[in-house]
């Protein structure tokens, strides 16, 4: 040991052959530029409608615009407040929202399960988890008129009964195609040995699969909510005055006497509020369920 | 405690046969172990006997009770996986009492079954904890113990040895073997590892292609192996085969190949004139004499392989490398000329055609 320690240490960190200074340089800037980029066409917006809302309207609508505000103002969401019956409509997005998003996981989470693990006759697996794919290959007005009318004869017009129905379908094939890949890389051994163990399918399945994939449908779990929160065209299209979400309360500000920009934007930051505390909340299960697999533990 | 028994079983995967025609029987209270390279069907085998593949064709007995179109679930016994499959969601005393908590068992008799599993197999102090923070030694243990909980009648072991390490491996070997002598649970253990089916158990099966081609205990297959396969499968390093022709010789019978004559085994009325063998040697029953000059089998060593307690040296002879066992001691050098020499009724005689035995 004294004599590999007397050796004296290399400075190696000194003899190492750098990259040539010009094209680390001509590499920082490209990465860092590409990052400020992508970091400007998120983030622009999404502070040009938080300041919006702060403005007055002499500010929001000056020519040039105006980007920072010198005389805020909580105008807008007073007007907001006195005149809309907020609570009700935020109520509605909840309830739609949560109930779509917990039907979709539920029942896709399920189709998913036996597209993965079963092996249906005729090859099914694979040609039914396409055809779910196909439901959102074209787009969905496509379907507007010949799906109002069902929805009208069924009675459900202006329910969140309708919603709800529309947006577990729309979120369905979503959950399913990403679930039947996390269910597939949930090792096959682990099922077998909790058949050993006395599990039928069923406990298999709550008791083993779908705890190991926690983070997986956490993942699309938010996904699917956020895909009902925001959705506009079927909500518009479903809803009169009872059963409107925030989206259509916000598409209500354009009106034939000009744009409502301060209540409008104001309700938009109001929009954006839960589902950005929701996400930062569960951030970590995000990124572990949407990351799963990828990695070898 | 249960008797096992395979009738005709076989195993298609569409065109391709896994397992052929397998009629087994396993004694209540043995330790069986199905043995051969990977593909030969072995887990298969203990796939249908779990209840976790179907059977093609045939019956399989438990306890003289057709389980053929069992669950799983329903067939009382426990299985230890090469990847452990413990579940990674739950903690060490989770995953033990796992099976008798969706059989109903009440809490306080999972917990002392538990505690005394644990006990017995040395993670009492792991109970806590999750899988991923155990070694792979310690996975290895609680895969057992989750076995074990079970007190079932049947105990299935898939490869259990062969994600540890090679000290480990040996060291876990023989606490296999002190742990199921004690217990007197039959055993079904199904591993590619010619020295694991050699020391642990009481009979083995050896496999090739979904066939088996042997079943007896460990030393009837070392000594009188049917076919060239059981005699090449069994021993390390392996046995040497040689090809020879019968031939008269002075003192009766000899078997001459190219570049050597070895006197033949006894019986030799079965064998004519002419006839070609294959002669199997195994290394330590080779005996090397120094004199090489006019020896009937001369050639010179090619390689010497210290062991440790034995020391293995590699020859030509017959067109094959000839591995010889000697003692550790030995002063033999490459280069040295050396003749060999086997005790004839040490000799394995092998059809060529069919590679089976001559010598039953």
């Amino acid at each position: 040991m004294a004599a590999v320690s007397s050796v004296p240490a290399r400075p190696a960190a000194r003899s190492r052959r750098r990259p040539s200074s010009v094209s680390a340089v001509s590499w920082g800037l490209l990465r860092w530029g590409t990052i400020a980029l992508a970091l400007l066409a998120v983030l622009v917006p999404f502070f040009w409608l938080v300041s919006t809302s702060f403005k007055r309207e002499v500010d929001y609508l000056a020519d040039p615009p105006r980007f920072l505000v010198e005389n805020w103002t909580l105008a807008g969401y007073e007007t907001l407040f006195s005149r809309n019956d907020l609570g009700h409509f935020f109520l509605n997005s909840v309830v739609v929202t949560l109930a779509s998003t917990a039907l979709a996981v539920t029942l896709g989470s399920l189709a998913a399960y036996t597209l993965a693990r079963a092996r249906l006759p005729f090859k099914l697996n694979g040609a039914l988890a396409f055809w779910m794919l196909l439901t959102r290959m074209y787009p969905a007005i496509a379907t507007a008129i010949p799906y109002f009318l069902i929805i009208r004869d069924l009675q459900l017009l202006d329910t969140r009964w309708a919603l709800i129905v529309t947006y577990t379908a729309f979120n369905l094939p979503f959950v399913v195609w990403l679930m039947i890949g996390f269910f597939e890389e949930v090792p096959a051994e682990l099922e077998r040995a909790a058949m050993i163990d006395g599990c039928g399918a069923w406990q298999r399945f709550t008791r083993i699969v779908l705890p190991i994939s926690g983070p997986a449908l956490v993942a699309t779990a938010i996904l699917s909510a956020i895909l009902a929160w925001n959705e506009f065209l079927f909500a518009v299209m479903l809803t009169r005055t009872e059963a409107k979400t925030l989206p259509v309360v916000m598409a209500g500000f354009i009106t034939d006497k000009g744009m409502l920009w301060d209540q409008m934007t104001a309700l938009g930051v109001v929009t954006v509020l839960p589902v950005l505390l929701f996400a930062l909340a569960v951030q970590r299960y995000l990124v572990r369920g949407l990351t799963l697999g990828a990695v070898k533990e | 405690m249960a008797s096992v028994e395979f009738v005709h079983v076989s195993k298609r995967y569409g065109r391709v046969e896994a397992v052929s025609d397998l009629s087994l029987r396993i004694a209540d209270g043995e330790f069986m172990t199905l043995v051969g390279p990977s593909g030969c069907g072995k887990s298969t085998t203990l796939n249908m006997l779990a209840g976790l593949d179907e059977v093609s064709a045939g019956e399989i007995l438990i306890d003289d009770e057709a389980v053929t179109g069992m669950p799983a679930s329903e067939r009382d016994i426990a299985m230890v996986f090469q990847s452990y499959a413990l579940y990674p969601h739950m903690s060490v005393r989770d995953n033990l009492g796992f099976a008798l908590k969706v059989h109903g068992e009440a809490k306080a008799a999972i917990a002392a079954k538990v505690d005394r599993a644990a006990a017995m197999l040395g993670i009492a102090d792991l109970l806590d904890r999750k899988p991923r923070q155990l070694s792979g030694g310690q996975r290895q243990r609680v895969a057992l113990g989750r076995a074990l909980v079970r007190e079932p009648r049947l105990f299935l072991l898939d490869e259990p040895l062969s994600n540890l390490d090679a000290k480990l491996r040996v060291q876990m070997r023989a606490e296999l073997r002190l742990l199921f002598d004690r217990l007197e649970t039959t055993v079904v253990f199904v591993t590619h590892d010619q020295a694991e089916a050699m020391t642990l158990s009481d009979r083995v099966a050896i496999f090739d292609r979904g066939v088996v081609q042997q079943v007896g205990t460990p030393m009837e297959l070392y000594d009188a192996p049917a076919n060239t396969f059981v005699a090449g499968f069994l021993g390390s390093p392996p046995m040497t085969f040689l090809e020879a022709t019968v031939a008269d010789g002075a003192a009766g019978p000899m078997l001459a190949g190219e570049g050597f004559a070895l006197a033949a085994p006894a019986p030799r009325d079965r064998l004519r004139r002419g006839q070609p063998v294959v002669v199997g040697i195994r290394p330590e029953d080779i005996e090397v004499s120094r004199d090489a000059a006019g020896h009937p089998a001369a050639t010179a060593i090619s390689l010497v392989e210290p062991m440790g307690s034995t020391t293995i040296v590699y020859a030509p002879l017959g067109g094959k490398l000839i591995a010889i066992e000697t003692d550790k001691g030995t002063d033999l050098a490459p280069g040295d000329p050396i003749g060999i020499g086997v005790p004839p009724d040490r000799l394995h005689l092998f059809d060529p055609e069919t590679g089976r035995s001559l010598s039953a």
